[in-house]
């Protein structure tokens, strides 16, 4: 008979508080990124998809993603439709110990933030109207999906033994591959001066990065479901990930350019966090610094192809959470260790070589799946809705064209 | 109540369709040409 723990609530509530910060502090990391004209824009598409996807939850999200099976482990039933039957009550399946719509907002909190993450590849391009259709289509059918397979007991990837502590494939490896195919749908931005992106405020996206790191201890630690030693391993993972991440991409760019980059370390931290995500709860901190310094150095290496590519992911999404993510839930299937948590299982590393192998299938599994879903979302919206705005308005830059309002006085 | 709820998000999702995108005919919205006109 599940019990409500009152210290495990409050652990779960705090977290998703803490995550919910997390998308108006990605808001501000894109938004310093953009150029001036672009930069209300930037911050309205987190924003809007902070409302926007916390009443798609309530109504249809969290019974797709976590309803109870319709067959086959892949997608939730509508029997939690408007959050029907879900009370203050404890889930028998999910989180027992806290009340269901604990666990309930707390999964909200990552079905926002993962849409907004791939709002970075088409920044300075995109319609309005076409990017709140595509909010909606894809949390629902990109999103929803990939988290039932792999966060629901019946999912058939949960059945498989793929473990993702806190959504490395479900929220970094989804957006990452679907920011780089709308990235190649939408083209290139007009009038850069520079391949590069050209951050009109550094300090306000190394704001930003630190409100995602300090978000980051509820969405990682807080997948522990619990106040207890597997959260405060992950808390303690998802620091050192991150700092190792954003040394390692200081010392690179200050090798490769012969500077040490401050936009470098906000980066680096970001490409850490992102890496430690599935890996969180089930490694030691000793891996973590080894996580941190790989994806420091393959996230680096990803940013200075995306450079010389054609491809103009605005941002950097698929290089981060894209490449990010699958490095992490590999590296999960290599450091996984039950040794840290009893509930997980062993990879490579602790004898278990099969579960790399599994990881492997499943990263593979959910960016085709992402791929494939957010190309025809993008392909039927651009029939009814053209996804990008006209050049006129794209040179003047969407905060006029588009909101009719501008960021900064002249 | 989960059908009522459906239908208010439903209303909105009309409106951001009907709603007005001045730049999807490549035209500026009446602000911009507001703010635009003085340096022009």
């Amino acid at each position: 008979m599940p019990t409500i723990n009152t210290g495990d609530t409050a652990w779960v509530l705090m977290s998703a508080a803490l995550v919910m910060l997390m998308t108006p502090g990605l808001a501000l990391f894109y938004g310093g990124l953009v150029r001036r004209k672009n930069v209300l824009s930037t911050i309205m598409h987190s924003f809007f998809i902070l409302g926007l996807v916390s009443v798609t939850w309530v109504l249809w999200g969290y019974t797709l993603a976590f309803g109870p099976d319709t067959g086959m482990g892949l997608i939730g039933g509508l029997e939690w439709l408007g959050l029907e039957g879900i009370t203050g009550a404890p889930s028998d399946v999910y989180a027992t110990t806290v009340p269901h719509l604990a666990f309930m907002a707390f999964q909200m909190m990552f079905a926002i933030i993962t849409p907004a993450l791939i709002t970075g590849a088409f920044a300075e391009r995109k319609r309005f109207k076409a990017f709140v259709l595509f909010a909606v289509a894809w949390s629902t059918l990109v999103y929803a999906p990939i988290a039932h397979w792999v966060w629901s007991p019946d999912g058939w990837l949960f059945g498989l033994g793929v473990l993702d502590f806190a959504g490395g494939t479900v929220v970094h490896l989804s957006s990452g591959v679907a920011a780089l195919v709308a990235a190649l749908f939408i083209g290139r931005r007009s009038g850069l001066l520079h391949p590069a992106t050209e951050p009109h405020d550094v300090p306000m996206t190394v704001l930003g990065a630190g409100l995602l790191w300090f978000g980051w201890f509820g969405f990682n630690a807080g997948s522990a479901l619990g106040a207890n030693g597997v959260a405060a391993t992950a808390f303690v993972t998802t620091n050192t990930a991150a700092a190792m991440g954003a040394i390692t991409w200081v010392t690179l760019s200050w090798l490769h350019r012969g500077t040490p980059s401050v936009l470098g370390a906000a980066l680096g931290a970001v490409a850490g966090l992102v890496a430690i995500t599935p890996a969180a709860g089930f490694v030691t901190p000793a891996a973590a610094i080894i996580i941190g310094l790989g994806v420091g150095v393959v996230c680096y290496g990803a940013a200075q192809l995306r450079l010389r590519a054609r491809v103009d992911d605005a941002l950097d999404v698929f290089a981060v959470h894209g490449v990010g993510g699958a490095f992490g839930a590999l590296a999960t299937g290599i450091f996984a260790t039950t040794a840290v948590n009893a509930a997980g299982l062993d990879g490579l590393l602790a004898g278990n070589a099969a579960q790399l192998l599994t990881q492997l299938f499943a990263v593979g599994v959910v960016a085709l799946y992402s791929a494939v879903v957010t190309a025809g979302i993008l392909f039927i919206i651009n029939l009814a809705v053209p996804i990008r705005v006209a050049a006129p308005a794209e040179e003047a830059g969407l905060d006029m064209a588009q909101h009719g309002e501008i960021a900064y006085q002249p | 109540m989960a059908i009522a709820a459906l239908i208010c998000f439903a209303i909105l999702l009309i409106a951001w369709m009907v709603a007005p995108d001045a730049s999807a005919t490549g035209e500026a919205s009446p602000v911009f040409e507001a703010e635009l006109a003085p340096a022009a």
